[in-house]
């Protein structure tokens, strides 16, 4: 098996307003695979189809070499999820969440949800109920890795947390990563918090996959080119065009993905000169991405 | 895992479930203090008739505990719009099943209570001759009636906003039906139609209708 998750054509319609539309992923296996995406841009319907906790209207979906939704509760036990929002049943203390969640998971560790409970400082006779937004992120968390699963999938799992909760819980989940090698599946609309852990990223929008690469072609090609001259038009070039904008009456500003070393000749076969080549953060990436794909006459981006 | 259900159940429903205990151990010793002239005066006309007219009492308290322990079975799901079930590695119908069979497990304790309460009821009288005792027998009628009520109201209470909204756009329809009737002159009652067929001595809930007796012939 190389992908731990893969769609094909996959559609659902949530509403008459929103739907998700010709969905492609491909996430491989052993990735931290970033799902990139603003609020509302189809993330969490997205995720809620490759669990099998929705059924899509056409497409496929396979998920650790089964399909789904036909194979949902096999699948399940070998996935870990935090979804968006806090889940557990709010009455039971932390101990007895632990107890009840571990009666569904054949692999579920006593003694690393116990470490990993002193390591979040969860009180196990705490309700689940009264839990700081922090505290339930940790004890969703501390569910999710001690079934042991092949397969995380994190649904903004750090949003809205501090700084230092939000670092104790990546770092449990790359260190559960580097010790057993499973994927990782996690969506947020932070930019910088993927940026540092993930190594492929995939960007939604308005419910579809705008762009699926690895993170570091996807920080090493997107650029802000000075290019002077008039360069016609750019549709067979081997970067993608994201925005033009003329600065000034001999001067474009251009934002380019796939960019490469070597490729200002393609520009100046063109007619054009590149004067200067900015690097843009993901973040800025990310936005002249988004605003590329919203504009009616990219055709690619 | 259905022990891991099991515990969610009790947790959720133990405080009234100890208050439901407590009413059915009651019940049948109410049911006798009711009837305490006829006993003394052994009356066993006056005595049937006592125990009969306590029967509706069995009927509602069977009722109230169903609807009760169903109305708990879903409630946290339903607050975390089922995302938590719907995650766990089991099919829905087996996860269903397990909700619903330890729901129906809980009603073992005022089912169980309302057994020896009657049999400490029947103990401490005499009956008038040709009267017997059937504390069994209304103990099983009483599981019935919970079981049923049990059974439609954890239907009901699994269902969507959606589903809640169909049910009373249903009865808001009849009730309109019902009240242009009236006002046109038509003597026609759907629902009164409906309940009677269901309650009768034949129908779905005919045994919350039948005779609740602790003391028969």
């Amino acid at each position: 098996m190389t992908d731990a998750i893969q769609t094909r054509s996959l559609c659902y319609r949530a509403s008459e307003h929103f739907e998700v539309t010709d969905l492609a992923l491909t996430v491989p296996a052993g990735a931290v695979y970033g799902f990139l995406g603003p609020n509302g841009s189809g993330k969490t319907t997205t995720i809620r189809l490759l669990l099998g906790l929705l059924r899509p209207r056409s497409g496929e979906i396979t998920v650790l070499g089964s399909p789904m939704p036909a194979a949902t509760p096999s699948v399940l036990a070998r996935v870990g999820y935090v979804p968006e929002r806090p889940h557990i049943y709010p009455s039971l203390t932390v101990a007895e969440a632990m107890r009840f969640h571990a009666a569904f998971h054949r692999r579920w560790d006593s003694a690393w949800a116990t470490a990993l409970a002193a390591t979040f400082q969860l009180r196990s006779d705490a309700r689940v109920g009264s839990l700081s937004k922090g505290e339930m992120g940790k004890l969703m968390m501390l569910l999710a890795l001690a079934q042991r699963p092949e397969l995380l999938v994190l649904d903004e799992p750090t949003d809205g947390l501090d700084p230092v909760v939000r670092r104790d819980m990546l770092e449990s989940v790359l260190g559960y990563v580097a010790e057993h090698g499973a994927t990782v599946f996690i969506s947020s609309h932070l930019v910088h918090e993927l940026e540092r852990i993930c190594d492929w990223v995939g960007v939604m929008d308005r419910g579809r996959l705008v762009a699926e690469l690895p993170m570091q072609t996807f920080k090493d090609g997107i650029k802000r080119l000075h290019v002077a001259g008039a360069a016609g038009d750019m549709a067979n070039a081997p970067f993608v065009v994201l925005k033009r904008d003329r600065s000034d009456a001999a001067a474009e500003q251009w934002i380019v993905r796939g960019w490469e070393p070597g490729m200002q000749s393609y520009i100046e076969g063109a007619g054009a000169t590149v004067r200067e080549v900015v690097d843009l953060d993901l973040e800025d990436g990310f936005v002249e991405m988004l605003r590329a794909a919203r504009t009616p006459t990219t055709t690619e981006v | 895992m259905f022990r891991a259900i099991l515990a969610t159940q009790w947790k959720w429903s133990r405080g009234m479930l100890l208050a439901s205990t407590c009413l059915a151990f009651a019940l049948p010793l109410l049911s006798m203090r009711a009837a305490d002239r006829a006993l003394a005066e052994s009356d066993a006309r006056l005595l049937l008739g006592a125990v009969q007219s306590f029967g509706m009492f069995y009927a509602l308290c069977a009722a109230l505990i169903g609807l009760l322990v169903a109305a708990t079975a879903w409630t946290s799901d339903h607050s975390g719009r089922h995302v938590y079930a719907l995650s766990l590695p089991v099919e829905r119908w087996r996860y269903v099943a397990m909700r619903f069979g330890a729901g129906a497990t809980t009603l073992g304790a005022p089912l169980l209570a309302l057994t020896l309460g009657a049999l400490v009821a029947i103990a401490s009288v005499e009956l008038p001759a040709g009267l017997h005792a059937h504390p069994f027998a209304l103990a099983l009628r009483f599981a019935l009636a919970m079981l049923l009520a049990y059974a439609v109201f954890f239907a009901i209470a699994s269902g969507t906003k959606r589903t809640a909204g169909i049910l009373l756009a249903v009865l808001g329809a009849i009730i309109l039906f019902e009240v242009t009737g009236e006002i046109i002159g038509i003597r026609a009652s759907p629902f009164l139609w409906f309940i009677e067929r269901v309650m009768d001595g034949r129908g779905l809930f005919g045994v919350f209708n039948s005779r609740w007796m602790l003391i028969d012939v």
